[in-house]
């Protein structure tokens, strides 16, 4: 069947919806696949920015070979992957409580209140966050110590030993993230049919079966992509870290992006750090084919 | 009384007219006149959030008024410094100014994006005849602006370590004067004036990850102590007996230092004193004036400054700095301007206000001025410092920024107890020399300068 603005539109011709996509279409590829692109070809490359009069030239799989090869860079990929599984089970936790509450019929201003003020950290810039790390966990003037001396502890000297600078950035991870995963799960929520929920719980006077049995459908495609974002952003969280800690105190905090940044910017070695980032790319690839398969289910 | 001052003015005017007819060259060069054929032209130049600029920003109407020519400054954070300008210098950019930081000036100078200053000298109508090159610290001009025995750049931001100190801290712990050896430091004074339970220390090191570790906190433990990064033929010193010795050192001398030394950059450090939280720093001279205000400081007159104290090895302080050059990115015309200005910024005319404004200038000259002598208590132990340092303090071939890294890493591990001094000095020797393989030092392919 033809469509009728067709028919009455002699300006739309064959190439119309072409023009419409084409903006978007360039946009993508200069600042999406051009780069993606020169990075692939750089990573084939000897590319040292302080050794152009060397030239540039083509060496193969090598870089690939050197960064598979590299201890520095496992371990700082390890200390992502750890990092990554310290701080999404708590905001997926604390997230869903967030959302659970706000859900709750009743205190409509509150709710709204709480909504507005859940954007304050998402909005927040990344190196702002990190600022702010370094002062909330600030040996002796920081709110961090202030807290735990209430309960009786002593000082801590967060940023100065390895457990403490990673537990600091952990927290300022879950702040900033937490709020995200609490809209996220409350958009979920406001998904599910009030029909369906008044009757189940007619049903059970159980939180833990409505959210399991009726709820917990509807939350999975945004956990879904909750996943995939969050895994790609910690796989490129550079900003928070550096200003707070610099990857230090030793290497306690030196995650994979940190590493990426040192050889890309302070070595200028970019056929490596091309290299680096093209992995990471891939394995953020395979994290996403990963909790589709296991997490997306279709609303039915 | 009028008699005598109209006297005294008068034998005042006739020797200066005495002075300017002694220097005819002086009287030749008139920076307008030959600022005149680069009238209008605009300079680019990376500047940083640091005393020594804020002071030659403040000159700079003057500069151009006098010649026309506009310099425009960005002021970038440190750390991102080198990377702005490689980038520029690789995409052929609008630098016309290097910013060259001591351990720059090997690689600026082998990419060849640094003019040597002969290409200009050379060239009389833009050469100030009063330029003398040898009234600069010969350390500085050394280490600073020449590579390879070639000068590029004029020292223009200039810094050596010195020992900030709180004199009613030590006076109350029964010291009248400051600690004069490292050792004297650590066994004596450090002790006496750490009370951790009034959260009081004798002495902080700052030592956080990237530059502050490897040059501030690494090479300063190991120069005075007789140790090195490298021999003779370019393969690692750091297991050596004095190496060893300025490590452990550093490892026995942190109990008296505040807990998380190990996370503290120059702000914490300069922010502990002046808050009289610890006695003794090491630190940038640049930092006097931060020292000194009251605003960032409750020290007042209980900050005094002395050299660093000696080890083994005699006095071997840190040295830092930067010099600027020419870009050779830079059209023709915009080089011989760059050329000009870098030459007023750091002429020896410009070094007295320079200072006064709060700058830390290289000519020698004018140290010698007694007025600047009184006023800035840093002068002589600093003047003291210039006299005697290595220009390798951290060495300025281009490999140092991929070797910066290695030891940032592996002194914070040391301090933090994660790995012992002999193991960190093994890792760090071992990826230290791959990375000085790979740039061929070791086949013969490059000179061992540093």
């Amino acid at each position: 069947m033809s469509n009728p603005a067709r028919r009455t539109n002699p300006g739309y011709g064959r190439w119309t919806p072409f023009w419409f996509l084409a903006p978007a279409v360039v946009a993508l590829f200069l600042i999406g696949i051009y780069p993606t692109l020169f990075a692939l070809v750089t990573s084939l490359r000897q590319y040292n920015l302080t050794r152009s009069r060397d030239g540039f030239p083509f060496v193969g799989l090598a870089n690939y070979q050197a960064v598979l090869s590299d201890p520095t860079f496992w371990d700082t990929l390890a200390r992502t992957a750890r990092f990554f599984l310290v701080v999404m089970p708590v905001e997926i936790a604390l997230g869903l409580c967030v959302a659970l509450l706000l859900h709750r019929p009743g205190l409509n201003f509150l709710r709204a209140l709480a909504r507005v003020t859940l954007v304050i950290p998402l909005a927040t810039t990344y190196a702002v966050v990190g600022l702010l790390g370094r002062l909330v966990f600030n040996r002796d003037f920081g709110v961090a110590n202030s807290f735990i001396n209430l309960f009786g502890f002593p000082a801590l000297d967060w940023l100065g030993n390895s457990a403490g600078a990673f537990a600091a950035i952990c927290v300022m991870d879950v702040w900033q993230w937490t709020p995200f995963c609490a809209l996220i799960f409350l958009s979920g929520l406001s998904m599910v049919p009030v029909e369906i929920e008044e009757a189940a719980k007619l049903e059970t006077t159980s939180h833990w079966a409505l959210l399991t049995h009726v709820q917990l459908p509807y939350l999975l495609p945004g956990f879904t992509a909750m996943l995939i974002l969050r895994s790609a952003d910690v796989l490129k969280l550079f900003d928070v870290v550096f200003t707070m800690t610099r990857g230090g105190p030793g290497a306690a905090t030196e995650l994979i992006s940190i590493y990426i940044q040192r050889v890309g910017f302070r070595v200028f070695d970019l056929g490596t750090a091309s290299a680096q980032a093209l992995l990471l790319l891939v394995i953020t690839i395979l994290l996403a084919r990963l909790y589709i398969r296991f997490f997306y289910r279709e609303i039915e | 009384m009028k008699l005598v001052r109209n006297t005294v003015s008068a034998i005042a005017m006739i020797a200066a007219g005495a002075i300017a007819s002694a220097v005819p060259a002086s009287a030749a060069w008139d920076i307008a006149k030959a600022a005149a054929p680069y009238k209008g032209t605009q300079l680019n130049v990376i500047f940083l959030d640091r005393p020594g600029y804020r002071a030659i920003i403040k000159l700079l109407p003057e500069f151009e008024k006098q010649t026309g020519i506009k310099v425009n400054y960005e002021i970038v954070p440190y750390e991102n410094t080198r990377e702005k300008e490689v980038l520029n210098f690789n995409a052929k950019g609008d630098l016309s100014i290097a910013l060259v930081d001591l351990v720059w000036i090997g690689e600026y100078a082998e990419n060849g994006w640094i003019v040597p200053v002969d290409k200009f000298t050379a060239d009389a109508s833009i050469t100030d005849p009063n330029l003398n090159l040898k009234g600069f610290f010969p350390l500085l001009l050394d280490a600073f602006g020449s590579w390879g025995g070639k000068t590029y750049g004029l020292p223009f931001d200039n810094y050596s370590g010195l020992l900030f100190y709180n004199k009613c801290m030590l006076k109350d712990a029964g010291f009248d004067k400051p600690p004069a050896t490292w050792d004297e430091l650590a066994k004596t004074y450090a002790p006496k004036l750490t009370n951790k339970d009034k959260k009081q220390y004798g002495y902080a090191l700052q030592s956080l990850r990237g530059e502050t570790q490897s040059a501030d906190s690494f090479m300063r433990s190991l120069w005075p102590h007789g140790g090195s990064l490298l021999d003779k033929s370019f393969h690692s010193n750091l297991t050596s007996k004095e190496s060893q010795a300025g490590l452990k050192f550093r490892q026995d001398l942190m109990q008296y230092m505040p807990p998380g030394v190990v996370s503290w950059d120059h702000a914490e450090a300069v922010n502990a004193l002046a808050q009289n939280q610890v006695a003794m720093i090491t630190e940038w001279s640049a930092f006097y004036s931060t020292l000194t205000d009251p605003k960032t400081s409750k020290l007042g007159d209980c900050l005094a400054v002395a050299p660093e104290p000696t080890g083994e090895a005699g006095r071997l302080p840190a040295l830092g700095g930067f010099s600027l050059a020419v870009a050779s990115q830079a059209p023709e015309k915009e080089q011989k301007a760059a050329w000009i200005f870098i030459q007023w910024a750091t002429s020896e005319d410009i070094a007295k206000p320079y200072v006064e404004a709060g700058g830390v200038s290289g000519r020698m000259a004018v140290y010698d001025d007694p007025a600047i002598k009184a006023t800035f208590k840093f002068v002589e132990p600093m003047v003291a410092s210039w006299k005697k340092g290595v220009p390798e303090f951290r060495p300025r071939f281009p490999a140092w920024p991929a070797i910066s890294e290695v030891v940032a890493e592996f002194g914070s591990k040391m301090m933090l107890g994660e790995v012992t001094t002999e193991n960190g000095a093994k890792e760090i020797g071992t990826r230290m020399e791959a990375i000085l393989q790979k740039e061929g030092y070791y086949d013969g392919k490059k000179a061992l300068l540093q």
